[in-house]
């Protein structure tokens, strides 16, 4: 969806919404899906579907986590609807993406690289807690996981990407 | 680094699941132990490190994403046809990588120029803080978000001139040696050197007004 969907004049706020968070979704959306093409179908089904329930959104300043959710499951929403297939680690598109690189940082396109070969287990509570902001509470609630599973995927996850860092991982009782 | 006892090895799981919020006996177990203490700084910089690492330029997934190649001639033929048509002199002007990557993220929120309402003073404030950026202007913002560019969240305003709406970017990580002025794909732009940091300003229509580029550029404090 390239506009924002438009309303009257008391839509226009959501709209205002809508457009600042926009990037924000394309962002969380290509993290999960590891293809452009998928998360821009993703972000386009979130805006309809945000769209049709905005009377949900009471608090605006609860707007980005509203949306992140709904951006997640469509994704899922997505897969199991199309019957995609799971993305092959050795096949990440995304990872020949120019995206991935940063100017004359080389540790951060290695982080990136590393985190789009996250199994998804690992890659999608990460991804919700830090570029999504969501709490281990609400991880679990979404995920339907208990806390102390998605505490323990979120460890590994770190754990996997400290040798990136140059850290030594932590032992795991695996 | 290895977890020595029961204590250090329920530490760095908790650490390593959310090293911001940690359970009070964590906590305390942290202010006997300095080798879970340490692992939770490194774990700290890590997470420093994946929120750049996460924060993806979408203007480059955008660009890749484009048009077949018969399209994307077309395009490109129209585009330098245009260019030319505007003002041949700007073609000859050298671009600067930074204002590539401005005018790329400017592109990509392209509805941020069609924001006509005023912003109250308070949602203005909201983006600086969260940028960490001083700004003391008073000018009408009718789009204020505080953007990833560059693994920094970056203050990315919309404002309203006689000349009509007006990009500002806030960039406190990025230093410019001189005032540069570039144009591309319809914009025209300028970068100027602001103490540490920089500032770009662009506008669809028309040169940036001087007089208030000096004032934006006075105005941002990092």
């Amino acid at each position: 969806m390239n506009q924002s969907p438009r309303g009257t004049t008391a839509d226009a706020p959501f709209s205002h919404l809508i457009e600042m968070l926009r990037p924000d979704l394309l962002r969380f959306a290509l993290w999960l899906a590891r293809d452009r093409a998928v998360a821009e179908d993703v972000v386009q089904e979130t805006l309809i579907r945000a769209w049709k329930s905005r009377e949900e959104l009471k608090n605006p300043s609860a707007a980005r986590p509203w949306l992140l959710t709904i951006v997640r499951r469509e994704h899922a929403r997505l897969y199991e609807r199309k019957r995609l297939p799971t993305v092959d680690v050795d096949a990440v598109e995304a990872l020949g993406d120019p995206a991935l690189a940063s100017d004359g940082d080389a540790g951060l396109h290695d982080l990136r690289s590393a985190i789009m070969q996250l199994a998804d287990e690992y890659r999608e509570p990460l991804v919700m807690q830090v570029l999504g902001g969501f709490s281990t509470a609400e991880i679990a609630a979404e995920l339907k996981l208990t806390q102390p599973t998605v505490l323990t995927r979120l460890f590994r996850a770190r754990n996997k990407l400290r040798v990136i860092y140059g850290l030594t991982p932590a032992e795991d009782a695996e | 680094m290895s977890a020595g006892s029961p204590d250090c090895a329920h530490a760095r799981l908790q650490i390593g699941g959310d090293p911001q919020e940690l359970p009070p006996e964590v906590a305390a177990h942290l202010a006997t132990c300095a080798a879970c203490t340490r692992f939770r700084e490194e774990t700290l910089a890590l997470d420093g490190r994946l929120r750049a690492a996460l924060e993806l330029p979408l203007s480059e997934f955008r660009r890749k994403s484009q048009a077949p190649p018969v399209r994307r001639f077309a395009l490109a033929a129209s585009v330098a046809l245009a260019v030319l048509l505007a003002g041949g002199f700007w073609v000859l002007k050298p671009r600067s990588a930074l204002a590539g990557e401005v005018v790329a993220h400017v592109l990509e929120e392209g509805g941020s120029w069609d924001q006509t309402q005023l912003l109250p003073p308070a949602a203005v404030a909201d983006v600086l803080r969260t940028a960490g950026v001083e700004f003391d202007a008073s000018l009408p913002v009718v789009y204020a978000y505080a953007c990833p560019f560059r693994g920094h969240r970056v203050p990315h305003f919309v404002v309203q001139t006689a000349n009509g709406p007006m990009t500002v970017m806030l960039l406190a990580h990025e230093q410019v040696s001189k005032r540069t002025e570039f144009s591309e794909h319809g914009l025209h732009g300028e970068l100027l050197p602001a103490g540490s940091g920089s500032v770009a300003v662009l506008m669809r229509t028309g040169d940036v007004p001087e007089d208030l580029a000096g004032k934006i550029v006075s105005a941002a404090r990092w």
